[in-house]
């Protein structure tokens, strides 16, 4: 390895340091506040990294390929996982010691999920997962009161290794078909393999999208999603639904491109059919949510769904890819921001145990800022115009316009459409009555008040002026 | 030819000893067969060329993990109960299964060791290759490798203490 390789590996080797250094920390003194400001300047440190390795275009071997694209969304998990941390840091108040893991941890998921979005090589999108899963299994679990985490972490375990067994079987086929395991190998010699033996190719592709379905929890894979994101702790909820899936999202979005899986049609098909039933099933499963993280993980189902769309469309674009993947780009960076500001909000105002909607009876009125955050991201969610959410689904939209998928354009519409009445329910439950047992005096937020602040601004700014973020990711 | 029956028959073997394994309602025996299965799967490693898999598939899978397993489950059943329970598992015919399916891959084993030539269709992978390989272009994969089973280890730990503090 030379100079060049190592200052493109860089913000891998920038997150790996932080947590060694937090390792060291914790066995000289364990003091958690000590521990939150190393992670905190392992993350800045590494955003420096991100942006100094952009300025190399080096080859770093076949396990990972480090283009402005995966370093564009690394720094977006990077950000996510620094909203996580301001979050965090008074989540775990009430248990006296050892917090530390916390952080060690949350490093650890963040640099899994780092490799995640640059990996170029089967192993290293199967390392690059686990590593970002089992930290998560740990944080899911991290609090010592109540069973709920725990029932989350198992859950969220069980199913993963069922995901990850899943995803090296369907592997395993595909390197029996092609005999390699780089994504771009597999995309060149699956031509030829498919001719030998077409079961064999797209047995192992669908296996693996199932397995990537899993972790993205789209419809039928989406059981443990609602317990998942209720039980978990709600910083970490936010790490799950941000981070993790994101990562997750690009990592798919890689292997269909570099893997050329979007060649065949059959596939493509059962593609269609997984994106209609997630945008149908998701958002007509969180119609009757009571709890409102139950409803952001079916919401979450039914984005996700969206977002498939877009991969779908790909190959019908002819000419035109760039505005597929400039529209991957768009909605993921928005729902992301939309889901952060949400979930801040949430993990604000709503406190561990009671994220029930009753919690949020006439926020207005004592918390203003927080709940016009709210207010602003579940607008956003649904796609009204001025938000993040807008501009997004209009980039999907055009997409699917020009591809003529009119199945796929009408389910988006229906599922839209009744996305926005729990979404409006939300607003509405926050401008009701204060209730009864709410009349107290409100908690103070003291300086989480503008991290919630700006959030929202950044979900009006793309939605109301995206013309920079739009000239930035087209020239990814 | 002889290469193709022989994988048959240790594809057969360790297919048989996973269903056994699975359908076992006794944690214990379910384990013996799962060794047998992994001892199955090193004989079709040693059969496509790969000596160096096979003997790790032994070492770390049969042995340590195998062994791990073994040794947690029976020290979760100490005392008087524990004895009795242990003399039940241990009956006679419990082996019988186990024991002629492991003769199966060992008479496999002990023919292939015979036989001069090894296997005509593919090159052997010495652990110099695969070492080459590791450190080489694969270094960020082993690098990584570490971070998990670091991430493995802190998440066990903090779960696992949590376990104790439950208790007392």
């Amino acid at each position: 390895m030379n100079s060049d390789q190592l200052l493109v590996l860089s913000p891998i080797i920038s997150l790996s340091l932080t947590a060694l250094i937090l390792m060291i920390q914790a066995s000289i003194k364990r003091d958690h506040r000590i521990a939150w400001w190393i992670s905190t300047l392992g993350l800045l440190t590494t955003l420096l990294s991100i942006y100094s390795a952009s300025n190399f275009s080096q080859d770093v071997g076949p396990l990972l390929k480090v283009d402005a694209w995966g370093l564009w969304f690394s720094a977006l998990l990077i950000f996510c996982a620094l909203i996580t941390l301001a979050l965090s840091r008074d989540i775990f108040h009430t248990q006296a010691d050892t917090k530390e893991e916390y952080y060690l941890l949350l490093i650890l998921s963040t640099l899994g999920a780092v490799v995640l979005v640059q990996a170029a090589h089967t192993a290293s999108l199967l390392l690059g997962m686990e590593l970002m899963g089992i930290a998560l299994y740990a944080m899911i679990a991290f609090p010592k009161s109540g069973d709920l985490p725990l029932e989350a972490a198992v859950k969220y375990l069980v199913l993963s290794a069922c995901a990850s067994a899943m995803l090296l079987f369907g592997f395993a086929l595909l390197y029996g078909a092609t005999g390699d395991l780089s994504f771009a190998g597999m995309g060149a010699k699956a031509a030829s393999g498919y001719l030998n033996n077409p079961l064999l190719v797209l047995a192992g592709a669908a296996i693996v999208l199932a397995g990537m379905g899993f972790k993205l929890s789209l419809v039928p894979f989406h059981m443990w999603t609602p317990d998942v994101y209720q039980g978990a702790p709600t910083a970490v909820t936010t790490f799950l639904a941000t981070l993790s899936k994101g990562a997750m999202f690009v990592a798919m979005v890689r292997l269909i491109l570099d893997g050329q899986l979007y060649r065949y049609e059959s596939l493509m098909n059962a593609l269609s059919v997984v994106a209609v039933a997630s945008m149908l099933v998701g958002n007509w499963l969180a119609l009757r949510q009571q709890q409102i993280k139950r409803l952001i993980a079916y919401s979450s189902t039914a984005h996700f769904g969206y977002l498939l769309v877009a991969i779908i469309a790909l190959p019908h674009l002819g000419d035109t890819q760039q505005l597929g993947r400039a529209a991957i780009s768009f909605y993921l960076v928005a729902y992301i921001v939309t889901t952060l500001a949400a979930l801040t909000v949430i993990a604000n105002v709503g406190g561990e145990e009671d994220s029930d909607m009753q919690a949020f009876d006439g926020l207005f009125w004592r918390h203003p800022a927080q709940a016009i955050t709210l207010a602003v991201a579940m607008l956003s969610f649904a796609g009204i115009p001025l938000t993040a959410g807008f501009m997004g689904k209009f980039y999907l939209i055009t997409l699917t316009l020009n591809a003529q998928l009119w199945l796929l354009l009408g389910t988006l519409m229906i599922g839209s459409a009744i996305a926005i009445y729990y979404y409006l329910r939300v607003i509405f439950t926050m401008s009701a009555e204060p209730h009864q047992l709410n009349k107290g005096s409100p908690t103070v937020l003291g300086w989480r008040n503008p991290v919630a602040l700006l959030l929202m601004l950044a979900v009006l700014a793309i939605g109301s002026w995206p013309q920079p973020l739009i000239d930035l990711i087209g020239r990814l | 030819m002889l290469e193709v029956v022989l994988f048959y028959i240790a594809s057969a073997v360790a297919l048989l000893a996973t269903i056994l394994a699975m359908t076992r309602a006794n944690a214990i025996h379910a384990l013996i067969y799962l060794i047998i299965s992994l001892l199955a799967v090193a004989v079709i490693f040693f059969l496509i060329g790969a000596p160096f898999a096979a003997a790790l598939e032994i070492v770390i899978y049969a042995g340590a993990i195998m062994v791990l397993f073994v040794f947690v489950i029976m020290m979760l059943n100490l005392g008087e109960r524990g004895d009795a329970r242990e003399r039940q598992w241990l009956q006679p015919k419990i082996w019988f299964g186990p024991a002629i399916l492991s003769a199966v891959l060992l008479a496999e084993i002990v023919y292939l060791m015979g036989t001069v030539q090894g296997p005509a269709t593919v090159g052997i992978v010495t652990p110099k290759a695969v070492g080459l390989a590791l450190f080489g272009p694969y270094v960020v994969a082993v690098e990584l490798a570490a971070m998990l089973l670091l991430a493995g280890l802190v998440g066990s730990y903090h779960l696992g203490r949590r376990a104790l503090e439950r208790r007392h």
